[in-house]
């Protein structure tokens, strides 16, 4: 799976970037470059999978695609696919991850999650001390208002959380396999979880990629749980965990005071940043906000002529389309590459 | 009696385990006290209880941050809610909060660390302690192998405050050990309870290999014979692994334990052991604190451990029903070498001696040694604690001496592989203790007849399978 994700995201990539851009999309770095990549070349869905994906997994990962011919390196860290390598993309599956949405807060989810399972388990079988799966005390009194508002020592909640999540797993549009491996990250009354290691050899594949079978599968979960308003509980356990503000802290402060009316040259003296770091933000703004307007600093016909050159010359790279374009500057190229087609 | 109505009412229990009560009511007598207990003996209950009589708050300075949690949860689930952790995982306005209102906790739990700030040291000095607790206090003596050098300026805090009573906890000390924790902490004229050391239903054995590759076949063959639940202790998590997927290919139900893996992984493998799902746990020195599995059949060492301490500490984990168990020593030549190897491979050098000199005259935080990865984080706190106090030089001499007492250390251990003499004797002797009486089987050197403790293994042992997520879903959930 993991080796499948990276073709795609090098494929997407479009041999415009070096290497490590797929590795920044995966760990989900924030810095302008990246938060523009996804934008640009449409990698919402894989952006912070893996925030700790250590680099030596990566460099094998690559190293094992130059073995195979899937792409070539050039000295300056740029790849370009070959043939091979493109047919082995087209040949992969459609992965459901929404990276975008969660940033790794499908943990927060589940371990909320388990350790509600946990003290249902416990209560059900008439034991009262056990050992919390999470250490996390803001987790922990999180679970315990939830259990408490819900009355949970009446025992009916069991039933109706068990009810949700038997709904919600049978509309997943995942594998069986998949959803067995969720359940067995969770632990309860003498039904102790399985370790990562013992799921991936159950399942004849890497750690790696189980938990990415995971990940995928609790991103699936938590849209459908928060698309509809049919799971009343789940819905609790997911509150807050959809990320909505998408822009960077910094670039959310630009945004605040570009819609105050400020220009941009007023707003380098307020926050005393460079202007390039300002354009960067207005651009991820751009991206993101639907409402914003480029019109300020473009013009129709001038996105036009970005938007048929782009189109013709197949390519996103702001050199190439800064020497076809004439009269733009880079900042104008990229909001109009961000804003994409309307 | 009213001892014993406190433990039925906050705990549960009747009767107090060997030691418990004696150490209890020399506090009780306003008395330090040093008590050695193993793990699992109920240590924490000699200052849980006094929580409950003494009107007055209770701190207990814990060196390891795990630990320290496993204690908090432990009381939590006494339902005690006036606990709190003062430590470094406290956001800012987290730690203000528990600051203010510390003097209304029953428990307070904190770091050596946290300890010797300055607003904490204030708000304490503010308060009434009613008992201050030093858990695993070995690691104060410079002698010892977790040495914490903030727990030495714990013992000049407590010389300044005008103190309660001050108990001294640990599960392994020699005499050395014990006199070093006397003097840092200053204590006086302490009430010194040391539990015995010898464990007699633990059968001590012992094989030697000529040859390498006979102790896999060894350990393999006698894994696939003999029943568990066991142990078998690497000295790398490498191994571990290695054997583990081993004794996992001959079918056996088997788990690598070590901290490289996740905390939940790490817990799920301590479930699967104590639901016996699993056999045996292969692991690394990290598997064992804190786990309470009462029915541990065998402890074996596929090398020497690093000291005489860490050997008992790992083989008294077998047995605590009080049924027979055993343990057993393997050794092949050179081993020793490997343990010198792996203990000094944590100690500072005379070249980090240097190096921190040279970021000091540049101006650069020696910490950034650290993140550079070049020592590990116990390396770093001996060499940064001793070279706020002394010369470079002499510094150089201390590490060279700490390296010399871990070899020596080694050496000792090294000596229970080789004795031809009683080995429980040696043990036992090695904590200034006599041996009072052997048992049967005693150990390889008065002869063991391995058949009448091993019992045969059982070839039913079912692997667990996997069931459908819907069936799973409710057993977690209705228990059926
Ligand atoms: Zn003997």
């Amino acid at each position: 799976m993991f080796h499948q994700i990276l073709l795609q995201i090098f494929q997407k990539l479009n041999n415009e970037r070096t290497i490590s851009a797929a590795y920044h999309v995966l760990r989900g770095k924030r810095s302008g470059q990246t938060i523009q990549d996804i934008g640009l070349f449409q990698l919402h869905n894989y952006f912070g999978l893996l925030p700790k994906l250590p680099r030596k997994t990566f460099d094998e990962a690559v190293s094992t695609f130059l073995q195979y011919s899937w792409l070539i390196m050039q000295e300056s860290g740029h790849y370009s696919m070959k043939k091979l390598g493109l047919q082995r993309a087209d040949q992969t599956s459609d992965f459901l991850f929404d990276g975008w949405h969660y940033r790794g807060n499908e943990h927060v989810f589940f371990a909320r999650f388990s350790l509600i399972v946990q003290s249902l388990s416990y209560q059900s079988a008439g034991v009262r001390t056990f050992s919390p799966i999470s250490r996390d005390t803001a987790i922990q009194s999180w679970v315990r208002t939830f259990l408490v508002e819900h009355n949970y020592q009446d025992g009916h909640i069991q039933q109706r959380l068990l009810e949700e999540c038997e709904r919600v797993l049978a509309v997943l549009p995942l594998s069986e396999a998949n959803k067995q491996l969720v359940l067995y990250r969770l632990s309860g009354h003498s039904l102790p979880g399985w370790t990562w290691q013992q799921l991936a050899s159950e399942r004849k594949e890497t750690v790696l990629d189980c938990q990415l079978a995971f990940i995928e599968l609790l991103h699936t979960l938590l849209n459908e749980v928060h698309q509809t308003n049919d799971y009343p509980l789940l819905g609790e356990v997911a509150e807050g965990l959809r990320v909505k503000a998408l822009l960077t802290d910094s670039a959310q402060q630009t945004a605040h005071l570009y819609e105050q009316g400020y220009s941009i040259e007023q707003i380098v003296q307020i926050r005393k940043l460079k202007q390039s770091t300002i354009e960067d933000h207005l651009v991820e703004l751009a991206m993101n906000e639907p409402n914003f307007s480029i019109g300020p600093f473009v013009s129709y016909e001038e996105a036009e002529k970005v938007w048929q050159a782009s189109k013709h010359y197949q390519t996103k790279k702001l050199k190439t389309l800064h020497e076809v374009v004439e009269g733009m500057s880079y900042f104008q190229l990229r909001l109009v590459l961000a804003k994409g087609e309307v | 009696m009213e001892l014993e109505q406190t433990l039925a009412k906050y705990f549960g229990y009747t009767t107090f385990r060997p030691g418990q009560k004696e150490v209890i009511e020399a506090i009780f007598e306003e008395k330090d006290v040093i008590a050695l207990l193993p793990t699992g003996m109920g240590k924490s209950l000699c200052y849980q209880l006094p929580g409950y009589i003494l009107q007055k708050p209770v701190l207990i300075v814990s060196p390891l941050l795990s630990l320290m949690q496993d204690q908090v949860e432990e009381l939590k689930r006494f339902g005690e809610k006036r606990v709190v952790a003062l430590n470094s995982f406290l956001t800012v306005s987290e730690k203000r909060y528990v600051l203010h209102f510390l003097e209304q906790y029953r428990f307070i739990f904190t770091s050596p660390e946290m300890l010797l700030q300055q607003q904490v040291q204030d708000k304490l000095s503010q308060m009434q302690l009613g008992l201050i607790v030093v858990d695993e206090a070995h690691c104060i003596s410079q002698w010892g192998f977790d040495f914490r050098p903030d727990y030495l300026r714990i013992g000049q805090w407590f010389s300044q405050v005008n103190r309660p009573p001050v108990l001294a906890l640990s599960a392994t000390a020699t005499n050395k050990v014990v006199n070093d924790i006397r003097d840092t902490l200053s204590l006086d004229t302490p009430f010194e309870f040391l539990y015995n050391v010898d464990r007699p239903n633990i059968h001590l054995g012992r094989v030697v290999f000529e040859d390498k590759a006979d102790k896999v076949h060894w350990i393999l063959q006698h894994v696939k014979e003999t029943a568990g639940p066991g142990i078998l202790y690497m000295s790398s998590r490498k191994r571990a692994e290695q054997y583990s997927e081993a004794l996992i290919q001959a079918g056996i139900r088997t788990a690598a334990y070590h901290a490289g893996y996740g905390a939940e992984d790490r817990q799920f493998i301590q479930q699967q052991f104590i639901d016996g799902e699993l056999d045996w746990i292969v692991a690394t020195n990290a598997f064992g604190m804190g786990i309470n599995k009462p029915d541990i059949r065998q402890v074996i060492h596929e090398t020497m451990p690093a000291n005489v301490e860490n050997y008992m500490q790992e083989l008294g984990r077998a047995g605590r029903d009080g049924q027979p168990a055993l343990a057993i020593l393997l050794y092949s030549d050179g081993d020793e070498e490997l343990a010198k190897f792996v203990v000094t491979g944590d100690l500072p050098t005379a070249g980090h001696v240097d190096r921190y000199q040279e970021l000091l005259n540049q101006q650069v935080h020696p910490s950034q040694m650290l993140k550079n990865g070049e020592l590990s984080e116990t390396a770093f706190r001996v060499l940064d604690y001793w070279l706020q106090q002394e010369t470079m030089e002499q510094v150089k001499v201390r590490l060279n001496h700490l390296a010399l007492e871990k070899y020596r250390a080694v050496d000792k251990m090294y000596k229970m592989t080789q004795t031809k003499d009683c080995i429980r004797k040696q043990l036992v002797g090695y904590f200034g203790q006599k041996l009072l009486k052997k048992p049967e089987n005693c150990c390889e050197n008065c002869g063991i007849h391995y058949d009448e403790i091993n019992k045969v293994r059982l070839k039913e042992e079912k692997k667990i399978e996997m069931i459908p997520w819907e069936s799973r879903l409710k057993q977690l959930l209705l228990g059926c």
